[in-house]
């Protein structure tokens, strides 16, 4: 395996690699892969302290509007904290894979819950499904509490089917648009009728609520239920084609490509395991085409967690992580609508770009970015000290140092940059003094093209 | 070569031939006519409550549903039986002038009671039950812009409203440091040796091309806004401070039609009566220093502002003397020339509520976009609001 081969496996399948590790890793790209699921078998679940929960009951809150009113204030503080505790998990994820397609997951089954216990479970619902199977991971998510809640099916009851979670898991779930008709979606609306959950986010069937009478979808008659339902629409191929689709866009390349796509489906329509999907992702050679390196822009989640597993960086509020989020435009577990975030060219505008590209050297260099000049790296450390700035964090350059130790700083390049660097660019910053790591670091994490994965 | 050498070379070749002919052409456009109709949107976010803003002080119903949250003093009497919240008096001489129309009862059908979903709805113009991706002012760009400053946001991050299709206005809370940001000498190094003749063709072109925009921009909106434009002292608060940034824009005559503004904490469910007349007071008085500023430089004539909230409130109070989400509620527009100013229309009826026990809307607000679409900004709404709304008569 080259270096930009492994380069490449790690920007997609994590958020980069730094090269003291490349001496240690087998030389063998099938036992690379097999290490990186192997690393993620295990399941970490996420926690927060949600103990100011501890024996509160629902009657208390319908009784005590104080106590209600406080739960709330507490809970929005907490879903803040459980953001933060999702940032540094991926700051030093312990199962790569499996945090990365977390990630991924969070944008295709969408859903905002603002109670930070049922925001909690369903995140790691995601993340204990993230390498399992695809059917058994969408109907979990159907009797989940928060997205009985985000898309109103806890509201849907016989006689009054909720149209909402319906039309959604096949649209942005399974299918895609208009690959169904509404008359589906009316059916399959009665299928999920009498699905809640209780006040600790177990999900409960409510019998007298469930509409036990004959459905017809997708031109099969039953007394359907919402398992049934989804089972039908898995065992369509089209569904295997829509994931493996958004898969690829996601993993790939932006740019769809049939021919892979359709392989993609047919290793997934056989038994919808996703962990066999990934392995067959990433041991093709497609996936390591030119084309496909350096092709994706990376989101906000993948730059800031990228930049900081090249220079570790503490930031010392943890407000300040959120308040990056928000700026670059993706705040996690605040996706701003069911279909989640667009992703690709609409991360960037004329707001975010100037933000992308001065956030390294504000975040790691008190806002200097080198020119060239003699020097001028130390400098700044004395100098500009005084400059008021944004944030306050507390970058680790011995780590970056040790990291890129036996790197040739004439090279470094090549590690920070995946893909092609404009040739203008390229022999500008080429003749720029290169008498510190840390600054060419800086001016290379300043270019457009670190935008890119 | 040495370093030096090459510096020296590339400073003196980059200055002559190799500013690549789209970066001169962004820096030296004109713009492109002045005194043209420009739109100032202001967002109170939180939901702010309605009835006790524009106060049905002679109705019996209003006082019953609000026993501890009623206003009964210094109201502003209006008309025989709406009058102002007491900390709207500096609004009332452009209620008094025809400067002001106050549209009361708009929402949209099915209304959604979660702050984000219904702000999300007002700012993409959907149906409720629709998700769109972009805003309506970001689709009005997508047809008319040519140019991020074209549409400014007085915040640090943009919001949906603002984002079109393929194009969105620039969000900044600060100009100054978003120009000093973009003038660092590196990018400019950067961009001088870029060079690429298929721009935006690909991911990295579109990067490259952005950063150029943004670049430009940022120097585009130094460069014509003169501070000294906006001589009106103004209240001492965040809002205030965003209204005179857009008067010092306007004044200056920059090629900007959209500007975006906020206010926030109407979600006023406790002690509702304390908050609400602390915003009002904030709204009212840097609302109307920023009218006076635009009329001391003769723009105010060619500029709309535009007030609205995600939703009024419950008519009913609640037990910690606030109120919960509600639906309909009103809409200030205040501009020079308006075609009905003072009420619009009536109130709803305080004894015919929906089964939540709010308003009932009777004025689609994509209607009242619409208006401001065809007859301020003097563009067809296809393509940026659906449905063809009918256009109403304030304009």
């Amino acid at each position: 395996m080259t270096q930009q081969e492994l380069q490449h496996l790690y920007w997609r399948a994590g958020f980069g690699i730094n090269p003291n590790r490349y001496k240690s890793m087998p030389k063998n790209k099938a036992q690379v892969i097999e290490d990186f699921f192997a690393n993620s078998k295990t399941f970490t679940p996420l926690h927060i302290d949600l103990s100011y929960l501890n024996g509160i009951k629902p009657i208390d809150l319908k009784n005590y509007p104080e106590l209600k009113k406080e739960i709330n204030q507490k809970g929005r503080k907490k879903i803040l904290e459980l953001n933060n505790a999702w940032v540094k998990r991926l700051f030093n994820p312990k199962e790569l894979l499996r945090e990365r397609m977390t990630l991924f997951w969070a944008n295709h089954f969408v859903c905002r819950e603002r109670n930070p216990l049922y925001a909690q479970q369903y995140n790691n619902t995601l993340r204990y499904f993230a390498l399992g199977n695809f059917k058994d991971f969408v109907k979990a998510i159907s009797k989940e509490a928060a997205m009985l809640r985000y898309l109103n099916g806890k509201q849907s009851r016989k006689n009054k089917p909720n149209e909402n979670f319906a039309r959604e898991l096949m649209e942005l779930f399974t299918l895609g648009e208009g690959e169904y008709s509404e008359k589906d979606i009316k059916e399959s609306a009665r299928a999920f009728t009498g699905y809640n959950h209780d006040f600790e986010g177990n999900f409960i069937f409510r019998k007298l609520q469930h509409d036990y009478e004959s459905k017809l979808f997708f031109n099969r008659i039953g007394k359907h239920d919402g398992d049934d339902i989804i089972d039908i629409i898995l065992s369509d191929k089209r569904c295997a084609r829509f994931v493996s689709d958004k898969i690829y866009r996601y993993f790939v390349n932006p740019k769809p490509n049939k021919k892979h796509i359709d392989a993609m489906a047919e290793v997934f329509f056989k038994d919808y395991n996703i962990e066999n999907l990934m392995r067959f992702v990433f041991l093709s050679d497609w996936f390591y085409d030119e084309v496909n390196r350096g092709a994706k822009i990376k989101s906000p989640i993948e730059y800031v967690v990228g930049l900081a597993t090249t220079v570790p960086v503490t930031f010392e509020n943890d407000k300040d992580l959120l308040k990056i989020q928000r700026i670059l435009g993706q705040t996690l577990l605040d996706p701003p609508n069911v279909a989640g975030w667009k992703g690709d060219k609409a991360w960037i505008d004329a707001n975010t770009i100037m933000i992308r590209l001065k956030l390294p050297s504000v975040v790691l260099n008190n806002g200097f970015i080198a020119l060239g000049e003699n020097g001028d790296f130390r400098k700044q450390f004395t100098k500009n000290k005084k400059q008021k700035l944004p944030f306050k964090t507390r970058p680790n350059w011995e780590v970056f140092l040790e990291n890129f130790k036996y790197t040739n700083i004439e090279n470094l390049q090549d590690y920070i940059i995946q893909g092609t660097i404009n040739k203008g660019t390229l022999d500008y910053i080429k003749a720029l003094d290169k008498s510190s790591k840390q600054a060419y670091c800086i001016q290379l994490m300043s270019l457009p093209e670190y935008q890119m994965c | 070569m040495d370093r030096r050498k090459f510096l020296k070379n590339s400073a003196l070749v980059s200055s002559l031939f190799f500013v690549p002919n789209f970066v001169k052409a962004f820096e030296s456009l004109p713009s492109e006519r002045l005194g043209y109709k420009r739109l100032v949107i202001v967002q109170l976010a939180g939901g702010n409550d309605g009835l006790n803003t524009i106060i049905p002080y002679n109705n019996d119903l209003y006082y019953n549903a609000r026993p501890r949250l009623a206003i009964s003093k210094n109201i502003i009497k209006l008309n025989d039986d709406l009058g102002f919240h007491p900390s709207l008096s500096p609004l009332q001489s452009l209620f008094d002038n025809g400067e002001l129309s106050i549209i009361n009862n708009v929402g949209y059908p099915n209304p959604v009671r979660s702050h984000f979903r219904s702000m999300d709805i007002w700012q993409t113009a959907s149906e409720s039950d629709e998700y769109l991706q972009s805003g309506w002012l970001g689709r009005y760009l997508d047809q008319h812009g040519k140019k991020p400053y074209n549409a400014m946001e007085m915040d640090e991050q943009l919001s949906l409203a603002m984002k079109g299709e393929h194009f969105n206005g620039i969000a900044t809370s600060n100009y100054k440091t978003l120009h000093n940001s973009a003038k660092d000498p590196y990018f400019k190094n950067v961009l001088n040796h870029y060079n690429d003749a298929h721009l935006s063709e690909h991911n990295l072109g579109y990067l490259y091309q952005t950063m150029i925009e943004a670049k430009s921009s940022a120097n585009y909106i130094y460069e014509n806004t003169k501070v000294k434009s906006s001589q009106k002292s103004y209240p001492q608060n965040g809002f205030a401070g965003q209204l005179k940034n857009v008067a010092q824009f306007i004044n200056s005559g920059l090629d900007t039609k959209v500007f975006y503004t906020s206010l926030a904490g109407f979600d006023t469910h406790a002690n509702q009566d304390y908050k609400q007349t602390r915003l009002l007071t904030q709204y009212a008085e840097s609302v109307s220093a920023f009218v006076s500023d635009l009329k001391r430089s003769s723009t105010f004539k060619d500029t709309l502002i535009l007030t609205f909230s995600e939703f009024g409130r419950r008519v009913n109070q609640n037990a910690a003397n606030g109120t919960d989400h509600g639906s309909a509620n009103n809409v200030f527009v205040i501009g020079k020339n308006l075609k009905t100013a003072g009420f619009y229309n009536e109130l709803s009826s305080l004894s015919d509520l929906d089964a939540n026990g709010d308003l009932k809307y009777n004025i689609d607000f994509r209607s009242v976009y619409a208006t401001i679409l065809s007859q301020w900004m003097g563009v067809s709404t296809k393509g940026i609001i659906s449905g063809q709304p009918k256009p109403l008569d304030f304009l």
